[in-house]
């Protein structure tokens, strides 16, 4: 990682390390080359693509070819061929040995009470090279700890001022609200606002802190690294798709999430979360989550069993089945793959309806078939990261797509790509950008259609800022590019999508990423969350009903049933609450929303951490989704629909493809914390003691999955072992029809909301109150 | 304004001007003010450099570089503008040269600073002044204006079609900013830090350019050169020791002041025959031999000429020419405390060796001196000085550590002399300071 | 003479009997010993059921640092932690206990949690008379371990705003 800004084109140098020859790029930092020979140079300033320090003086080694003096940082040392270094004599201990005792005359021995007591990087240098004893006997300097914001905590004492923090906030993140006062011993971090953070509250800070100086204000003194499981999984919030290790504790409810973060740098995201990755996992441990199911008797929502609950909609939707009623099936853009698929394929199969359909974000059949027969055309995260140049056309992704962002500013800064931003805002990655053409609100699409070739629309998107020749001069800029990837926001649909693709064609090695809002956008979309698409974006014999059709049908008192997953059709999908009056509504939610409370039956379904299964993100990465653990009286929206399924008297086999395909689930349905087998499960088959998988298994229906929707067909191996995998855009959708209309309802979230499950974060509405009363403190100014 | 000090045996060649109203232009031009930068436009920059290495001018901010060898390392060609900063931020404690070049003679800086300018091709320069020296930044700054105004700096020097600028800028008050990474950073509008080396100066220096950075004192030096020839001012001092040198005579002496002498003056003649000897007819105990952070010299070591090379050879550094003399009636303790006072006050807190230790050892002598010491608290402070020897990222380290590691190689009976809660041997009947001494750790 | 012989020793072995006799006995008269300790005696050393300890100010030593549970070898302790506030001062440092629980059918009285213990907080006490017929009254809760707050604060004395309100709300 460290060594990509270095390593292009770059010869091999040849040089000895503690007597191990190593071969490194020539001019890559010392550090890294013996790191990635498996020699651990201790370090605290040093931090892989931040700038250098040479602050901290952990790092020193010998360097005896070239004769050096003095002892060398080897986190500023270049390697060049020849080079001669030791790195374990006792010189080099003895001067570790001396910085660690140093550090500590001033650091506060409180590690029983610190939260990074455990994964704390000056307790590891201490037990590897510090003394025992302390010679000092001084009172420590001291200072109160601060509250920065209402998730970030500074203290001041613990800090051993390596800067990391200030970097991040500086360089990976351009946000620029930490610095440094005063000088010498009374060094301090401060915030550049002042007394607070005038940030993007990601947390990045807390995260690349070697110590315990910065904390976060939803784990801090909760409890300790080693007491929690430790659950890697996909983040939940918008469509990019971070991994991000949860921490979770059992807790009296079944468990509770503490902690959000990536620290081993798996994933596409390397080490980045944003403020909803880092901290709005706390929607899963609200009290007024449901959890026990509801069932309206007389006029009010009445507690009642699971038994009875499910045996309630079986029976109902059975009757309106029989009775020749009409069915509404509405989905969610955060369920996983197998759940929409499930979904699809119970609306379908079992209740024989195309009357479904789900919050749509993007366009992405319109992008499916503008890309058929060039799946190499579809970008994914990791390229935005490290491709030469990148266009992002339409919305602001700092706002609504924090990764991308990282990606491309990063791409930016550590690799000189060159970023074209087309907005009608001046949204804040113009700052990295190469070149900014500002255009009237509303004409991406002309944007789309002038880069395609139409020269006649370049009057409706010339602007005083960008005129028609610096439009003919970009597009010239543009098509010369080399691997050129093209990001685009949902303010281009059906055409614009298809020009954008044409462009894209006419650019060497191009490609195109169209830009969804929830984390499985793209997946529900690949799963046939449709009324006339079917998985894979395969045309339905017969279209069903769509969102507005199911709506109308609804205010015409037509809709027998409505089956609602993880959907709020009430709040924000047009639908008026009267006009379900006399339509049978199930819904399966974390928490009584507006939808939930006019509901007959309210099934409390669990949240995306207590579930497993996949994630497509918008850029098509496949991941996987592991269940952090259970939240008492909850079931996953997979195990509800079986469920709802088997009491209308379906055989579930037809379902979940029962006893095929799988032998070993890798622990997911058990909630097994790691990423190993479940042995049990494996002896248990091998007995013949257990069905080889439980209808409740969604690994089961992956494999249908994998087998029956193009694209998906990837390894399952690498997919098992945590890793990214793509998935293609080979569907056959290339014969859409023409005239398909797509009604996108996107979000626009900010980092601080995340649809309606952002109304149910406490820190995310703490957050944005925090910064609302600072702006009206500065309005009142 | 410092009254002038002079000696026979001095050779006045930088301090030529002193006290004859030279920051006056014209009178600057009378005392052949600017003949030298007129020399030097009609020279080759190779031919500058040949000459200036052959009067084998070392730097004298401390680190003693050959001067001609250091333009030589600018590149020829750059892409990025040539600079040529001058280091007026003189802030180590026993050493006030430079302040008596800006008073009496800034003229000379400005001279010496286009000559550099023009030997490696740069076409601007910078005169940083010391934050705390706001009388001398007028002086300087008037000199400026007043060379401008006569059309020796801006467009067209002289005729000579070459446009060269030089301008003002005042420090805020940093030690470390003496350091040269350090002072470009803060002429930058930064945080006084040191940067990362390599890249040298000469190659990647100020926003990026190929930069000289000079002390006062050398550039001071230049324009005579340039007027008399490298070889006769190669010829002032010792061999490899090129010219003069102003040192600056404090402490327990009779005569303090600034006095040029040249490089390999015998320091125990310069104690007692140029600085008219110990105060009070006491005796001598130690001696400071060039700024507070250079080992120091037992009374029996000073037998020694003050040259680059000699210095180091005896175990210490020529550094910037400051000497402090220190009678039998002070306390080393005292001296080293003081000393790393003033280190933990400037250290910049960029390393932590440097950040945490020179507060450590403050704290701990602030204890010892008041009495609390114990007798392993003598081998702590010098393991916390071996510590910071050549371990911190610039040479502030160094420079808080050798005179603590030599005090307490060179004066340990005296620390020994406070243990066991004995009062300072050489505290005086109702000595404030001593008194006060345990508070002072903040 | 081999009869004297016998009779000598048998003499001899009374003797010593008779003579034991005589001395004050040894033996721990529990239960029905004096004292609430039932004639009970115990080494300092002896480890028995676990206290949690108070500083001197009544604020519990236990800043809920996990390490007992860490080293326990017998996975017996079980914590829950939180964050001290204004309002609710539980303990010294900045977190504290919010739940801490010893399984005593697990614990082995092996001391590794009072020797892994940084503040001192966690000790073994003389309690012994743990039996019980029902598993479940194993497991102590926090306030069965807690040691008494120390008398010279006097009776009632309160440290933290809820324990306050709670007692106003009792006497009120």
């Amino acid at each position: 990682m460290g060594t990509r800004g270095f390593g292009f084109g770059m010869a091999d140098a040849n040089i000895t390390v503690d007597g191990k020859k190593i071969t490194a790029p020539a001019g890559s930092l010392l550090i890294d080359a013996c790191k990635n020979a498996g020699i651990e140079i201790p370090s605290f300033c040093y931090y892989p693509n931040l700038s250098l320090q040479g602050a901290c003086r952990m790092c020193v080694v010998r360097v005896d070819a070239p004769k050096m003096p003095k002892l060398q940082t080897a986190c500023t040392t270049t390697i060049s061929d020849g080079m001669v270094v030791t790195t374990d004599s006792e010189e080099v201990k003895q001067s570790r040995k001396a910085v660690v005792e140093i550090l500590l005359g001033n650091h506060p021995l409180d590690c029983p009470v610190c939260d990074a007591g455990g994964q704390c990087e000056l307790q590891d240098m201490t037990f590897t090279y510090g003394a025992s004893e302390s010679r000092y006997v001084e009172p420590k300097n001291h200072k109160q700890e601060q509250q920065w914001s209402p998730v970030v905590f500074f203290d001041s004492p613990r800090c051993i001022l390596c800067y990391r923090c200030v970097r991040v906030c500086n360089e990976a993140m351009d946000v620029a609200a930490l610095g440094v006062e005063n000088r010498g011993v009374s060094s301090l971090i401060v915030p550049n606002g002042g007394d607070h953070l005038d940030c993007e509250e990601c947390g990045m800070c807390i995260d690349i802190c070697p110590v315990g100086a910065l904390t976060s204000g939803s784990y801090r003194y909760k409890t300790r690294p080693w007491e929690m499981n430790h659950v890697s999984t996909i983040c939940t919030h918008c469509g990019d798709g971070c991994k991000t290790t949860l921490g979770v504790r059992s807790s009296e409810a079944g468990m509770e999430i503490l902690r959000g973060d990536n620290r081993d740098k798996s994933g596409i995201n390397d080490d980045f979360l944003c403020i909803k990755g880092r901290y709005a996992f706390d929607f899963a441990n609200r009290e007024d989550r449901l959890r026990q199911p509801l069932v309206r008797k007389n006029g009010v929502l009445t507690a009642v069993t699971w038994e009875e609950a499910v045996t309630a909609v079986g029976d109902k939707f059975a009757e309106v089945k029989q009775s020749g009623g009409v069915f509404g099936v509405i989905g969610s853009p955060r369920s996983t793959n197998e759940e929409a698929y499930l979904l699809q394929k119970f609306a379908r199969s079992t209740l024989g309806t195309n009357n479904i359909d789900h919050q749509r974000t993007a366009d992405f059949p319109a992008f499916v078939s503008a890309l058929a027969g060039k799946p190499e055309m579809a970008g994914s995260m990791r390229d935005a990261y490290m491709v030469p140049a990148i266009l992002l056309l339409g919305g602001d992704a700092t706002d609504e797509h924090p990764l991308l962002a990282y990606q491309v500013r990063n791409n930016v800064r550590l690799h000189s790509a060159k970023l074209y931003v087309v907005n009608s805002q001046e949204i804040k990655l113009k700052r990295q950008a190469a070149e900014f053409a500002q255009i009237p609100a509303g004409t991406e699409s002309g944007v789309a259609a002038f880069l395609a070739g139409d020269d006649s629309a370049v009057a409706a998107i010339a602007t005083a800022i960008t005129s028609a020749d610096a439009w003919r001069a970009l597009r010239e800029t543009l098509r010369s590019a080399q691997n050129l990837l093209i990001a685009f926001s949902s303010d281009l649909q059906g055409d614009g999508i298809a020009n954008i693709a044409k462009f894209a064609g006419s650019v060497s090695g191009a490609k195109v990423i169209c830009l969804a809002d929830y984390a499985n956008s793209r997946g529900v979309a690949d799963m046939g969350l449709y009324p006339d698409l079917l998985p894979g974006y395969a045309s339905a014999a017969k279209a069903g009903l769509d969102l507005a059709g199911m709506s109308a049908a609804a205010q015409q008192g037509k809709l027998g049933a409505l089956l609602v997953v993880g959907a709020n059709p009430v709040y924000d999908l047009g639908f008026a609450a009267d006009s379900l009056n006399n339509t049978f509504v199930v819904v399966q939610d974390m928490f009584l929303t507006e939808t939930a409370a006019i509901a007959d039956v309210v099934l409390p379904s669990a949240s995306a951490y207590e579930t497993s299964g996949t994630f497509t993100n918008t850029s098509g990465d496949l991941q996987l989704v592991k269940k952090a653990g259970d939240l008492h009286g909850t079931k996953p929206d997979f195990e509800i629909i079986v469920r709802i399924a088997s009491a209308m008297g379906v055989d579930v086999s037809t379902l979940v493809p029962l006893g095929a395909g799988t032998t070993a689930d890798m622990g997911q349905s058990r909630g097994a914390q790691s990423g190993e087998a479940d042995r049990s499960a494996v002896y248990l088959q091998k007995q013949g003691l257990e069905a080889r998988v439980s209808p409740f298994d969604a690994a089961a229906l992956f494999d249908e999955i994998q087998r029956l929707v193009p694209g998906y067909d990837v390894s399952r191996m690498n997919l098992m072992a945590g890793n990214d995998v793509r998935t293609t855009t080979a569907g056959k959708a290339a014969a859409l029809p023409a005239s398909r209309g797509e009604s996108l309802r996107p979000a626009h979230d900010t980092l601080f909301s995340s649809g309606s499950l952002g109304r149910y974060s406490r820190v995310l509405n703490s957050v944005a109150e925090n910064r609302d009363s600072k702006l009206v403190e500065v309005a009142a100014d | 304004m410092a009254d002038l000090v002079s000696h026979p045996d001095e050779v006045k060649v930088v301090s030529r001007r002193f006290g004859l109203g030279a920051a006056n232009l014209d009178r600057y031009l009378e005392l052949d003010g600017y003949k030298a930068v007129q020399k030097a436009l009609a020279m080759q920059s190779a031919d500058i450099i040949e000459e200036v290495k052959k009067s084998n001018l070392r730097g004298r901010g401390g680190a003693g570089f050959p001067t001609g060898l250091k333009w030589s390392f600018v590149p020829k060609e750059s892409a990025k503008p040539k600079y040529v900063l001058c280091n007026g931020d003189e802030s180590e404690p026993g050493t006030c040269k430079d302040r008596l070049i800006f008073e009496h003679d800034p003229h000379a800086v400005i001279e010496g600073a286009v000559i550099a300018g023009l030997a490696v091709g740069a076409r601007k320069a910078y005169i940083y002044v010391r934050g705390e020296y706001r009388y001398l930044s007028l002086i300087m700054q008037k000199a400026i204006a007043d060379a401008y105004g006569r059309g020796f700096l801006g467009k067209n020097i002289f005729g000579s079609g070459i446009d060269f600028d030089v301008f003002w800028h005042g420090g805020a008050g940093a030690y470390e900013v003496g350091e040269e990474s350090a002072l470009m950073e803060s002429l930058e509008g930064k945080r006084g830090i040191p940067r990362i080396r390599p890249p040298f100066p000469a190659v990647v220096g100020l926003w990026g350019g190929p930069t000289v950075i000079n002390n006062v004192e050398t550039l001071a030096s230049v324009p005579h050169i340039m007027l008399g020839g490298g070889e006769w001012f190669a010829n002032l001092g010792t061999p490899r020791n090129g010219g003069t040198r102003l040192f600056c005579l404090s402490g327990h002496m009779n005569r303090c002041g600034v006095y040029e002498l040249p490089l390999g003056y015998n320091l125990k003649k310069m104690i007692y025959e140029v600085g008219g000897g110990i105060t009070g007819g006491r005796s001598l105990k130690a001696v400071v031999p060039g700024g507070s952070s250079t080992p120091l010299f037992r009374a029996d070591e000073i037998d020694v000429a003050m040259d680059f090379d000699s210095v180091a050879k005896a175990g210490s550094m020529l550094g910037s020419g400051g000497v402090t003399a220190i009678d039998d009636q002070t306390c080393m303790v005292k001296f080293a405390l003081r000393i790393i006072k003033f280190y933990q006050h400037e250290s910049c807190g960029w390393c932590i060796p440097c950040r945490e230790g020179t507060d450590w050892i403050k704290k701990s002598l602030t204890r010892f001196h008041a009495g609390g010491g114990l007798r392993k608290d003598i081998d702590d402070v010098k393991y916390l000085a071996q510590n910071m020897l050549g371990r911190t990222f610039c040479p502030l380290g160094d420079a808080a550590a050798m005179p603590i590691i030599s005090i307490v190689d060179k004066f340990r009976d005296e620390f020994e002399a406070h243990l066991e809660g004995r009062p300072c041997p050489h505290a005086k009947e109702g000595d404030a300071a001593n008194a006060l001494l345990p508070m002072l750790a903040h | 003479m081999s009869v004297v012989k016998d009779i000598a020793a048998v003499a001899k072995g009374m003797g010593i009997t008779f003579g034991e006799m005589f001395q004050p006995t040894i033996v721990e008269n529990y239960p029905d010993g004096p004292g609430p300790l039932k004639g009970a005696k115990f080494q300092e050393r002896f480890r028995g059921a676990h206290v949690l300890q108070r500083d001197e100010n009544g604020l519990e030593k236990c800043v809920a640092c996990f390490l007992c549970a860490a080293a326990c070898p017998c996975n017996c302790i079980y914590i829950e932690a939180d964050e001290n506030t204004e309002q609710n001062r539980v303990s010294g440092a900045e977190r504290y206990a919010k739940v801490y629980n010893i399984d005593y059918n697990r614990c082995i009285f092996c001391g590794y949690c009072v020797e892994a213990c940084p503040t001192d907080a966690i000790t073994h006490g003389h309690g012994f008379e743990l039996a019980s017929f029902n598993a479940t009254n194993l497991i102590y809760r926090k306030e069965q371990l807690l040691a008494i707050k120390p008398a010279q604060l006097g009776e009632g004395v309160t440290f933290n705003k809820a324990e306050m309100d709670r007692q106003g709300s009792t006497a009120g």
